[in-house]
């Protein structure tokens, strides 16, 4: 018996309804995924833009911080000018001292040291500052 | 067989199909040129509209005083300006504006009916200034108004030690005098570069931002200034300068131990935070600019020199008649002196005839080579721009006897309040003469710094320096200048009359002096060293005292800035009950 001796309608094999479906659910699902994708570039690209955005703003407010902290420091060298002290002193009637006495207390003296030594705490924030 | 005939339809699908060919062609044309010949070229001029490259500022180093109180910094402000093309009414808004950012209205409105495409209406303007003129552009609803970020140079002491800080260009920021400009290089630090790309309106586009070089901030700068003091010695030259109506004066403090200028004033002074008043003649910092003879307050170094050579002692009697005759130039002394005095004495009373005689006996050679090595001649300090460096000549070419005895006693010789202030330092420093200086150390923006260190050397023994400051005190406890002395402190000083010179006329003049004073305290241990010039001062007081001479006008002075200073300092009273 040879192959051809087969009828050819008993033997072809039947496309069922069932079968077809895996070729339809890729194509959608690569459809949808091509979709989600299109979205999510867009999202991502908008999420990107607000972050920028957000960034810019914070350097903005940073740099507004170290303006802010440079013109309070000028602010209080202003203040402490010693013009400004002595003519608000005269303004409340603070007068010099007709007598002044000195009084010496063992181990207290003023120490005179090289200029490195003064004011160390502040020069200690000066890498420090904006 | 029939020949197709004409017809007029086809003349115009041909002209149609021509059109065609030819827009195509065009197009194609364009396209080539665009893409591919001039490709590169509008590629680039694509960027170059989009991208600007610009500089980023450097922030400038502050400056500070000994206690690290800012005398100079730099912040950020804003200018107002205009195009003069978008401004509808320039009245109207020169008349809303001028006002809040302190311009001129007539000048205002000029620039802004002038024909140019910017203007500028107000630089340097603070916070607060701009925001309220950016509030008043907004609700009078002004167009063609622009602000302009920039840095703004703040004095926050205002006129406090102004000639000496200096001044900084209202256009590139850099220092133009005093220690602005001296210390430029470590001030300005180094601007850095950036890409940045922006948008039709000039707005920068966020994330296009490209750093290619980052700035450098200034490094600081600490002088050895002291705030409190330098005020204090400001109030007490001003109150002289009223009190005897002179042209100006200038003081320099110093302590002698370590060389540190202490405070340096010259008035008339100026404040750099209002460039609006500023007057050429009052930028200059007289107590290194201004030469002027130092008259008795050198005859402290004859003295010294004589000592030091071994030539006399503080009891080594001189005659001293009323008048000297030297190659034919006559020396005499004011008011009444003994004929024979010591050289205490000769010190104390400020005889002219007397340190004249020491004079003498030491020798134009001699005499020459300690005025050299007290610092005369030359510059005192590296910190300080335009500093004059006096005037004495060589030996060599002194005149003889003559040029000898003006020396001593302080005339042909130009120096300048921080010379002398320098020469009484080594003085008061036993004999060792310490570099005068006012930059105490730079700071990097690291963090790390440098420290001055003051060049040392000997010029008199501490023998001789001490007995001079002894003989200094007598001129103050018992000579000429008795107006200097304190109640808590012992002090010493000489005072100097010199009249003044007219450079025009090339003669001396009859009515005008220079008066000074220049005091060391406490005297039997030094802290401190003030020396005070009165240019031109007049009157006299209340028991006809006449205020030309130093020791009435300059000496006073010299005694409210020493005992403000000791306070400041800390030194405690060391007067004892006697004197």
């Amino acid at each position: 018996m040879t192959a051809g001796a087969f009828p050819r309608t008993a033997a072809r094999p039947i496309r069922s309804g069932r079968r077809a479906r895996p070729v339809v659910r890729p194509l959608a699902i690569f459809v949808l995924a091509v979709i989600v994708a299109f979205f999510a570039v867009i999202y991502m690209r908008i999420s990107l833009d607000r972050t920028a955005f957000e960034l810019q703003r914070l350097n903005r407010a940073i740099a507004a911080e170290q303006e802010h902290y440079w013109d309070l420091r000028v602010e209080y060298a202003r203040l402490q000018d010693p013009d400004r002290v002595t003519q608000r002193a005269a303004e409340i009637g603070l007068v010099y001292p007709e007598d002044v006495r000195t009084i010496e207390v063992s181990g207290v003296a003023k120490t005179v040291g090289g200029p490195e030594d003064r004011w160390t705490e502040m020069r200690a924030l000066f890498s420090e500052q904006p | 067989m029939r020949r197709p005939q004409f017809r007029f339809g086809d003349l115009r699908v041909v002209a149609l199909g021509l059109v065609f060919v030819l827009a195509w062609g065009g197009i194609g044309y364009r396209l080539f040129r665009v893409q591919g010949a001039n490709a590169a070229e509008l590629a680039q001029l694509g960027f170059d509209q989009r991208l600007r490259h610009e500089q980023i500022e450097a922030k400038r180093g502050t400056i500070y005083d000994r206690d690290g109180v800012e005398l100079a910094v730099t912040i950020y402000g804003s200018s107002l300006a205009a195009d003069p093309s978008l401004v509808e009414e320039p009245a109207r808004a020169a008349a809303a504006l001028a006002p809040v950012v302190d311009a001129d209205y007539v000048e205002m409105v000029t620039r802004l009916e002038g024909d140019g495409r910017f203007v500028y209406l107000a630089r340097g303007l603070e916070h607060d200034v701009a925001e309220e003129a950016r509030r008043i552009i907004e609700e009078e609803d002004l167009v063609g108004f622009i602000f302009e970020e920039e840095p703004l140079r703040i004095y926050p002491s205002g006129a406090l030690a102004a000639p000496v800080i200096g001044l900084t260009r209202l256009d590139d920021g850099s220092g133009v005098e005093g220690i602005e400009a001296v210390m430029d290089t470590e001030l300005a630090g180094r601007p850095g570069k950036r890409i940045v790309e922006r948008d039709r309106a000039g707005r920068a586009i966020p994330q296009a931002e490209f750093l290619l070089e980052p700035s450098v901030p200034g490094s600081d700068v600490v002088l050895t200034l002291d705030r409190e003091l330098q005020y204090a010695a400001e109030r007490s030259l001003q109150a002289g300068i009223d009190r005897t109506d002179a042209i100006g004066g200038a003081v320099v403090a110093i302590d002698p131990r370590t060389g540190e200028i202490l405070a340096m004033v010259s008035l008339p002074s100026f404040d750099g935070s209002d460039r609006s008043q500023l007057d050429p003649a009052t930028i200059r910092n007289r107590a290194i600019s201004d030469v002027f003879e130092p008259g008795s307050t050198l005859k402290a170094v004859t003295v010294a020199a004589a000592l030091e050579e071994g030539i006399v002692r503080p009891d080594t009697p001189f005659e001293t008649p009323r008048e000297i005759e030297i190659s034919g130039e006559t020396y005499s002394d004011h008011g009444y002196n003994p004929p024979v005095m010591t050289v205490s004495d000769i010190v104390a009373k400020s005889s002219n005839v007397g340190t004249i005689q020491i004079q003498r006996r030491l020798g134009n050679e001699a005499h020459y080579r300690y005025l050299d090595a007290f610092g005369l001649g030359r510059t005192a300090s590296i910190d300080f721009q335009g500093e004059a460096t006096g005037r004495l000549e060589h030996v060599t070419d002194w005149c003889g006897p003559a040029c000898g005895a003006s020396a001593a006693i302080g005339y042909g010789i130009g120096a300048t309040p921080l010379q002398m202030a320098e020469i009484y330092a080594t003085l008061a420093n036993d004999g060792e003469w310490v570099e005068p200086h006012i930059v105490s150390e730079i700071i990097a923006p690291d963090g790390s710094s440098l420290v001055t260190e003051p060049r040392r050397r000997e010029v008199v023994s501490a023998d001789t320096a001490r007995t001079i400051r002894s003989m200094l005190r007598g001129v103050v406890e018992r000579g000429t200048g008795r107006r200097a002395a304190l109640d808590d402190f012992p002090v010493g000083g000489k005072t100097g009359t010199t009249n003044k010179f007219n450079v025009e006329s090339g003669e001396y003049s009859d009515t005008d002096t220079i008066a000074w004073f220049i005091g060391i305290a406490p005297i039997d241990d030094p802290a401190i060293v003030v020396a005070v010039v009165l240019d031109t001062p007049r009157g006299e007081l209340p028991d006809g005292t006449d205020l030309q001479f130093g020791g009435a006008s300059a000496a006073p002075i010299f005694a409210e800035i020493a005992e403000t200073a000791l306070h400041q300092l800390g030194v405690a009273p060391t007067h004892d009950a006697d004197g």
